[in-house]
């Protein structure tokens, strides 16, 4: 039985059932052809000849063409395949600040994402980072793994610093599958974003950028003299806040996002700056409506 | 510069404390809020920018900051020393204000107030209004008498309800009074300034040069009051006739002082209602003086009233239009005749109407009788001296010798009367020097008699008056004369009974305000109670059967005393209060001199202005006070 506070309880699971089924009707006749690997194999469907070479499986000899140039070539069917959904979210201590938190806000999203994934049958896995991966849950597939999900996330710890490169690293190590790597980040990473995101692209995963921020950090109220402590890194910034200052720093803030958002633009992933001031639900079907990425 | 506030080295030492105290708190940094935040690395990227363009200015303006400050205890110090210029005055005067409230003060010939006396007040306060704190003022108001209203006091603010109730009073003014007090007052003060506001009217010397202020005082007279034109009753009186009480006949007084002639009326009002009206003309500055006989309307309380007609002038003094005067009450004399039957005296006094006889032979007298009348007749008779009534009017027709009051020496045949008082009331309108007498007694006379008509010095008609005894001695035999066939008899007899009777009551003496009057009451009391024309109650004390006060208003007040005792006594008298003073009336405003003493008109220069420079200091350190606020919420100095 759930926690009396669980975000995850009944209704928010129908919730879900909710999202699902108008993330269906959104994406119908918008989205028709299914998602090909580009794996060929045991399929059914026709898809390309290539040589043969020594160790394939005879069995998939073309003996027609044989016939016809006296070369082997093996038949190529294409293989329909189940789509890998990583859910990469950020358990850094950045994302844990504030009340409600980011952390929070993100864990609800990957629920909801997560959900309609099984939905549709795709395997989906939730991979906590900071600096490193911090567990993991193993692709899993079918809705009912959606109780394994809420579980994993509900046990899930805050880590330490953000790390992108590092954490990316390890998770394409780990995981030679490609699929959609979901990342749901602040991305407050001191050394960047960029060689972290290039890791998952490099690797041929196709990353999803949810940038998550807390409307409060664009707009801090604070006035005065101040110690600015960083939350995962400790370091202290004497300052004096004045409403100028304060002026400079949301500047810089959408400085920041819109760099984040160039990037992702030019290297054609998909973003989508998420203030957690935003009903998540609203922001699942803005999501679809962008891409229609999950189906 | 001087400087008059704390001591020089009080302020340093404050003002070092204070400025090493903010130095102390500038040097302390300040404890900086903790506040977590998800990313430091944008602030970091910001605030880089900032150091790199603004180190020297977050250097300096932490120091401005810290001037700002210091300048602010530098402000306060200054404060706290209250400067003033090196020119100016900054001892405290002794300030006295001598403020006129004599009857001329109400006259209305003045812009920017209802009378003088209002104008006066009104200078007065501004006066007031602009000392300093170290100075100290004196209130006093004089008329014909100085009224000191304070002592020399600190807190100019205490006198303005003082001052707000000076009223002019109806009384004339002396100078001398008021510049002898202002003298006094002002000798061996500091910097002493006399403030005279007055309209000069009533001044009697040209010049006061009397009176010693001192070197160093400075006198000023502030006139008050533009205009002279007035017209005014000066003396107004009444009197009944002797010969007919039922009449009365009238004294006025009426003095034009305009340069120039005038049209008025003089009204005459009885009891409150208008019984005749006289028109009068009046040339520049003249006095015109009249009787009005026969005045035959009833009423106690008369009133003259001057009423200026000529329609190109004004009269700016109505005070003195009026004026007020008492008809003494009618009266019967009670006589009584003592005599065995003697027609010729009984006819006269039986005639008239005035008088009510009580006829008694001689063998019926007693003194007692006397006692209940106002005069006993002795028609050649004489009770004994020792019976006699020591209190008494008496009259003596030919006594005998043996109780005459006269002692009788011998007897003068056909006395020729050769001597004649004509001034003395029992010889009004008679003659008697062809008067052919058989004979008359020789009297002796004494010291409390006063021979009224004599033959060759023998005395014929004597008049005696002791303490409460008067008497009047005929010394012949009137029907050994002929007298009787004469009309002097009936007129003697009158002339007896009004000595006695009419020379008190027939006039009531009128009173001049500003003057102490001593009213007779006719009983012994030690105090009495006097309702003055404004309705104002007063207890007024008495002495020698005289209520003594004085008064200072016009119209009629009215005295009431009772004994007490077994026989309580009550007295009511009314009596008339008059302004009587030509001098007072004439109120053009008149510079005052006071001889070689320099006496400054205005007071320009009376006014004041201290340079309060510490104001301006604390406002400039106001004015950084808010630069510092703004600029530190503003985060410029910090």
């Amino acid at each position: 039985m759930a926690p009396k506070d669980d975000p995850f309880d009944d209704a928010f699971l129908k919730k879900l059932e909710y999202l699902y089924v108008v993330s269906k009707k959104i994406v119908a006749g918008k989205n028709q052809a299914k998602r090909k690997t580009r794996l060929v194999g045991s399929g059914i469907d026709f898809a390309d000849h290539r040589p043969y070479a020594p160790g394939d499986d005879f069995r998939g000899l073309d003996w027609k063409v044989f016939a016809r140039t006296q070369k082997l070539f093996l038949r190529l069917f294409e293989e329909e395949e189940d789509l890998y959904i990583y859910f990469l979210i950020d358990c850094s201590p950045s994302m844990i600040l504030g009340e409600p938190t980011k952390w929070e806000y993100a864990k609800k999203l990957v629920a909801a994402l997560g959900y309609i994934g099984l939905s549709n049958l795709d395997r989906v896995s939730v991979i906590p980072f900071s600096s490193k991966l911090d567990g993991r849950l193993p692709p899993a597939r079918g809705k009912a793994q959606i109780f394994k999900i809420f579980d994993f996330l509900r046990k899930l710890e805050p880590g330490k610093n953000t790390s992108l490169e590092d954490a990316f690293s390890t998770f394409v190590t780990q995981n030679k599958r490609q699929g959609i790597a979901v990342v749901l980040s602040d991305f407050y990473d001191p050394s960047g974003f960029e060689e972290g995101l290039n890791k998952l692209r490099y690797f041929k995963f196709e990353p999803i950028v949810l940038h998550i921020y807390d409307e409060r950090e664009l707009n801090p109220t604070l006035q005065g003299e101040m110690e600015l402590v960083d939350v995962e890194t400790g370091e202290v910034c004497r300052v004096t806040l004045t409403p100028e200052l304060v002026r400079e720093y949301r500047q810089a803030f959408i400085d920041f996002s819109d760099e984040l958002e160039d990037y992702c633009t030019r290297k054609s992933v998909l973003y989508f700056r998420v203030p957690i001031q935003e009903a998540f639900d609203e922001l699942v079907l803005r999501v679809f409506r962008a891409g229609g990425f999950l189906k | 510069m001087q400087f008059t506030g704390l001591p020089f080295s009080t302020i340093m030492t404050l003002a070092g404390v204070v400025a090493v105290g903010v130095t102390v708190l500038y040097l302390l940094k300040l404890r900086k809020r903790r506040i977590q935040v998800p990313f430091s690395h944008l602030w970091s990227r910001v605030l880089a920018n900032k150091r790199t363009q603004t180190s020297f200015w977050r250097r300096f303006r932490r120091i401005l900051s810290w001037l700002l400050h210091i300048i602010m205890v530098a402000l306060l110090a200054f404060a706290l020393a209250d400067p003033h210029p090196s020119d100016e005055a900054v001892k405290g005067r002794h300030l006295l204000l001598l403020i006129d409230n004599s009857a001329s003060m109400a006259a209305t010939d003045v812009s920017g107030g209802a009378d003088r006396m209002d104008v006066a007040r009104q200078k007065a306060a501004e006066i007031l209004d602009s000392v300093g704190p170290e100075d100290r003022v004196m209130l006093a108001a004089f008329n014909e008498h100085i009224q000191p209203l304070s002592p020399f006091v600190a807190q100019a603010s205490l006198l303005e309800k003082p001052l707000q109730e000076i009223e002019a009073v109806a009384t004339g003014t002396s100078y001398d009074d008021a510049l002898s007090f202002a003298a006094d007052s002002l000798r061996g003060t500091t910097d002493a300034q006399l403030v005279l506001i007055s309209d000069g009217a009533g001044l009697r010397e040209a010049t006061l040069d009397k009176f010693d202020f001192g070197e160093n005082t400075i006198i000023r007279h502030l006139k008050v009051g533009e205009s002279g034109g007035n017209i005014g009753v000066t003396a107004f009186n009444v009197r009944r006739y002797l010969s007919n009480k039922l009449d009365y006949e009238l004294f006025v007084q009426v003095r034009n002082y305009f340069d120039r002639s005038v049209e008025a009326e003089l009204e005459i009002y009885a009891d409150g209602r208008l019984v005749d009206t006289k028109p009068i003309r009046l040339e520049a500055n003249e006095t015109k003086q009249d009787f009005y006989p026969s005045q035959a309307v009833a009423g106690e309380r008369l009133e003259a009233r001057v009423r200026l007609t000529s329609r190109d002038a004004r009269d700016h003094f109505p005070m003195d239009n009026r004026a007020f005067a008492m008809l003494p009450k009618t009266q019967k004399a009670s006589v009584l005749l003592v005599s065995d039957g003697n027609l010729f005296l009984e006819g006269p006094l039986m005639l008239n109407l005035n008088i009510k006889l009580k006829k008694v032979a001689t063998a019926e007298y007693t003194p007692e009788m006397s006692g209940q009348y106002d005069v006993t007749l002795f028609d050649r008779f004489a009770p004994p001296k020792d019976i006699l009534p020591e209190a008494g009017n008496f009259v003596f027709f030919n006594p005998p010798a043996e109780n005459s009051p006269w002692e009788v020496s011998g007897v003068i045949e056909d006395p020729i009367i050769t001597t004649v008082q004509k001034s003395h009331p029992l010889m009004r309108w008679i003659t008697l020097k062809d008067l052919n007498i058989t004979e008359a007694s020789q009297w002796r006379t004494g010291r409390w008699d006063s021979v009224v008509a004599s033959s060759f010095g023998k005395p014929i008609v004597v008049t005696r008056a002791e303490v409460d005894q008067k008497m009047v001695g005929i010394a012949f035999d009137i029907q050994k004369s002929d007298l009787p066939l004469r009309v002097a008899l009936p007129v003697l007899m009158i002339n007896i009974i009004d000595y006695f009777t009419l020379d008190d009551a027939s006039y009531i003496p009128n009173y001049t305000t500003g003057e102490t009057w001593a009213v007779d009451l006719g009983i012994d009391v030690d105090k009495a109670t006097v309702t003055r024309p404004s309705g104002e109650q007063i207890e007024v004390p008495a002495f020698n059967k005289r209520a003594l006060f004085q008064g200072d208003e016009i119209g009629f007040y009215t005295i009431t005393a009772s004994t007490s005792g077994e026989n309580p006594t009550k007295v009511r008298q009314t009596i008339a209060g008059n302004l009587s003073n030509p001098e007072e009336s004439r109120i053009t405003p008149t510079d005052l001199e006071l001889g070689d003493k320099e006496v400054e008109q205005g007071v320009d220069n009376l006014i004041f202005e201290r340079n309060e420079l510490w104001i301006w200091a604390i406002l400039a350190l106001l004015a950084l006070l808010l630069l510092e606020w703004f600029s530190y919420n503003r985060r410029i100095t910090v």
